[in-house]
């Protein structure tokens, strides 16, 4: 199997924090993988250290290497990893002063990738449609996103970061605040893509259920280490910690 | 009635009768600035608009020329720093630029005439609009500043996140996110600035030279503006110039209120 991503022995601060600890992760290319853990576990910032946002946060120190597709993104520009490797966020986030059809089609305006007006038209189009929104807004393309629901909001973000053609998409949590309805439409959207496009997927979630609904591959982090990983119904029905069993019960969260 | 509508009935009398207090004031300031701008229009002639000699055009250019300006120089001054407090908060010339601009909103206004007085018109050894300008533009600075940096920190940070997650740089993200959502705030913030220079007098007494019986020729000649022209009218014995001050200030306002609506109309707000 080829890996997408491999982390290795990554640890990252945020001030005095050590919130990861001498990560080791893989990510089979072509399938996707969950980062499971309660609140505060660092599965977050693991996310945000796979494309580099962490150095965002103030204060952040990033130790140890991450490479993607074989390169290491910690020697490469920054924007370009972000490019490659678009992230959905856990709250819907659409550019409020930019209409539906430009929210989509910003990333590949200013990465330049397409010579002309039709083939931006199409490229927005092919994304709404992967991210199962076309058909709710191709009459309203030119309106504000604050005109869509919630739900909307975040297939339109979906879609956002499609748009860019990534070979890797994350996600950080991307259902936490959406109904159960459009949660599963976000969800059927990502399979669809790894079924259809062989994208790469990575997503953050707290809840089991969703973990083990959706991905191939389980990584559950507790306490900024990875406590266990491996194949999603394997972990589910058999898990070789206690701590991944008292998590899938419910009990830490 | 019992005790609770009547307690809202007396709370809602007291805000109804404390908003008409507070509103008055300006009501009564513009009705009767309409009035008597009128009234002077009518007595003198609408002709005293385009008058040199005896007329208020030389103001009206005055003020036009140092609208723009002071508007270039402040403006473009102010946005910079604002931008630069509001994206690294935490360096040092930062604070202090966030201190120094708090502290220039509270200084005498005169003082910043006597400033460039001092600076530009003792070494040219004359008045002129520039440093009538340069003076406006110090008082404009500070509060184009603050609005312009506090309308990029009421961006929520989700949205820049937005953008780098998708590639974008760090001067895209300002450029085309930050400063594209707070547009509109920016734009209030250079309003309130513009408006404050150009109702401003006391930056003008050592600085443009109130030269009212010429049109000025260049940016280094003397030059008027309507403030200046009705403070010191105002304080004339005749009641011609009274009327020549009364009209200037009704130009005043209607340009004003033209300004912010036109302005206005133009940059909607972005909501979220």
């Amino acid at each position: 199997m080829d890996h997408a991503i491999v982390v290795e022995k990554l640890n990252v601060w945020i001030r005095e924090d050590h919130v990861l600890k001498d990560i080791v992760l893989k990510v089979p290319q072509g399938y996707i993988t969950a980062i499971m853990g309660p609140s505060g576990s660092g599965k977050s910032t693991l996310l945000r250290s796979m494309n580099r946002l962490v150095e965002l946060i103030p204060g952040a120190k990033v130790k140890g290497k991450v490479k993607v597709f074989g390169k290491d993104i910690y020697t490469e520009d920054p924007y370009k990893v972000r490019k490659d490797i678009t992230m959905v966020s856990q709250n819907p986030n659409p550019f409020p002063h930019m209409s539906i059809y430009d929210n989509v089609a910003i990333g590949p305006r200013i990465h330049k990738l397409v010579k002309n007006r039709e083939k931006l038209d199409e490229l927005v189009k092919w994304s709404l449609e992967k991210a199962m929104l076309w058909d709710e807004v191709k009459d309203r393309l030119s309106d504000p996103p604050t005109v869509l629901s919630g739900g909307q909001q975040q297939r339109l973000c979906l879609a956002r970061a499609l748009a860019l053609k990534p070979k890797i998409l994350m996600l950080d949590e991307p259902t936490a605040n959406i109904d159960p309805v459009n949660s599963k439409k976000i969800e059927d959207a990502i399979k669809a893509l790894v079924r259809d496009e062989g994208i790469t997927v990575i997503f953050v979630t707290h809840t089991p259920a969703q973990a083990v609904r959706v991905s191939d591959f389980i990584a559950f982090i507790y306490n900024g280490k990875i406590v266990e990983y491996g194949l999603s119904r394997e972990l589910a029905l058999n898990p070789g910690h206690e701590l991944t069993e008292k998590f899938l019960r419910g009990e830490i969260g | 009635m019992d005790a609770r509508s009547l307690k809202e009935k007396i709370f809602l009398v007291t805000i109804f009768a404390l908003t008409a207090l507070g509103v008055t004031p300006v009501f009564y300031v513009l009705a009767s600035v309409i009035y008597k701008g009128i009234e002077a229009f009518t007595r003198r002639g609408i002709g005293i608009i385009v008058k040199v000699n005896g007329g208020i055009l030389p103001a009206i250019m005055g003020s036009f020329a140092l609208s723009i300006l002071s508007t270039v120089i402040g403006v473009v001054l102010a946005f910079v720093a604002g931008l630069f407090v509001a994206e690294f908060p935490n360096s040092r010339i930062s604070k202090i630029t966030k201190v120094a601009s708090r502290s220039l909103l509270e200084v005498p206004t005169v003082l910043l005439g006597m400033l460039v007085y001092i600076l530009l018109v003792v070494p040219t050894g004359h008045f002129s609009l520039l440093a009538g300008a340069i003076a406006l533009a110090l008082v404009m600075l500070p509060y184009v500043m603050v609005h312009v940096e506090q309308a990029l920190e009421s961006v929520p940070q989700i949205y820049r996140e937005a953008g780098y997650s998708i590639g974008m740089s760090r001067a895209q993200v300002l450029f085309g996110i930050t400063v594209g959502i707070a547009k509109r705030g920016i734009a209030s913030g250079i309003l309130m600035g513009f408006a404050k220079a150009m109702g401003e007098t006391a930056p003008l007494l050592f600085t443009i030279g109130a030269a009212r019986s010429s049109l000025p020729c260049s940016i280094m000649s003397p030059g008027d503006a309507v403030p200046l022209m009705i403070f010191q009218y105002a304080q004339m014995p005749q009641e011609y110039y009274h009327d020549l001050a009364w009209a200037g200030s009704l130009v005043l306002v209607i340009v004003f209120l033209l300004v912010f609506v036109i302005v206005r109309k133009l940059i909607k707000e972005v909501k979220y």
